[in-house]
């Protein structure tokens, strides 16, 4: 039969593994994070600023606009993303937060990317306007080059040339529905990421 | 008093020529390959096969793969995004096998990596668990014998004590 005091070191043991198991059991299980996407855009020089040539929003036929682009994934997994840049003028409606629904602006371009977890993709995007016409009181954008690619457009058009605007949105790859959707569930709820710099074309002849 | 069949004669419309009719649904037709034709262009198509290299990624990342590990498969996925640009450019035939050995490659690779790092993840648990056991029985050990070395010192010191006068 055990005696007291040995009864005394047994529970110490018992009351021991169980801290210490705890401790392996924080350890090695992963911890739950935050799971969410980062999208910016940045000026000339990397800045949150300068994003027109000489601080001028009113960009002419041939004007190199350097930008940069980046998406910051912190999803906790491997995630391939997708960036549709779309230009729009000021009446047609830019993506819905609410509801997670994206612009139905025409898409210039989409540009894929498989991104690790905590990866930071960062690209140079330099844009300028190839071709535009004004008529009537009306401004078209008839074709865009970036990147030294050129991209017809059809149907993009803003009175005297104001307030044309990029429309940068982040689409994610569905595992269940195996597409493309708009934006990325973080549990059971959609989030979405998007962005847009406007400009004029006004100087078009 | 008139009889039905007649007036229903007089009601019939004038026959429309067969290509008239068949219009509305060509230009429909016209029209729907306009907006997918747009559409294809703009947002480019993922190679066949993409999804279950990634999903093999996905599963050995999830599995205990490290970021170091997973990187070389996250670079060969890029690189076949980017031959499949290429190939929807031009040169479609020789890119598009060289676009699904690379994912077949991937898929391989990334199945190999999640058994080897399932079966280290496993083995680390179980050497955490056998730690945290091994700990808790060395503290129980450390912990009697300070508690003895402590009640021998103090009946050492009980018995150092000296009575003095006062």
């Amino acid at each position: 039969m055990a005696t007291p005091r040995k009864r005394v070191w047994v529970m110490v043991f018992i009351v021991l593994f169980i801290v210490f198991e705890t401790v392996a059991y924080v350890s090695t299980t992963p911890r739950p994070t935050e799971q969410f996407f980062q999208l910016y855009v940045l000026g000339a020089n990397r800045l949150a600023a300068d994003y027109y040539p000489n601080d001028d929003p009113n960009i002419g036929v041939g004007d190199a606009v350097p930008w940069y682009l980046g998406v910051s994934n912190f999803m906790g997994s491997v995630q391939l993303v997708a960036l549709r840049v779309k230009l729009g003028n000021q009446t047609i409606q830019p993506p819905n937060d609410q509801n997670a629904t994206s612009s139905q602006a025409p898409v210039v371009m989409e540009l894929q990317r498989v991104l690790q977890d905590n990866e930071t993709w960062e690209f140079p995007f330099v844009w300028r306007i190839l071709n535009a016409t004004s008529a009537g009181g009306v401004t078209r954008i008839l074709g865009l080059m970036v990147n030294n690619q050129t991209y017809p457009l059809v149907g993009v058009e803003a009175r005297d040339g104001y307030d044309f605007r990029f429309i940068i949105e982040l689409w994610t790859w569905s595992v269940d529905s195996n597409a493309f959707q708009f934006g990325w569930y973080a549990g059971p709820e959609q989030r979405v990421a998007w962005l847009q710099v406007w400009f004029n074309a006004t100087a078009v002849p | 008093m008139w009889r039905s069949g007649r007036r229903l004669d007089d009601c019939q419309l004038a026959p429309v020529p067969r290509p008239l009719i068949l219009l509305p649904a060509v230009v429909l037709l016209l029209i729907a390959f306009r907006a997918a034709t747009v559409s294809s262009q703009a947002q480019g198509q993922l190679p066949p096969g993409f999804g279950q290299a990634l999903v093999a990624v996905r599963g050995a990342e999830a599995a205990g793969a490290t970021p170091a590990e997973v990187a070389p498969l996250v670079s060969l996925l890029n690189n076949a995004l980017q031959l499949n640009r290429e190939a929807q450019a031009g040169n479609r035939t020789q890119l598009e096998v060289q676009v699904s050995n690379q994912l077949a490659s991937v898929q391989s690779q990334a199945g190999q990596l999640e058994g080897v790092a399932s079966q280290r993840t496993f083995m680390d648990d179980v050497i955490s668990y056998l730690a945290g056991g091994v700990g808790a029985l060395v503290a129980t050990v450390a912990c009697a014998y300070l508690f003895s070395f402590w009640r021998r010192y103090r009946v050492k010191r009980t018995f150092q004590m000296r009575i003095y006068r006062k």
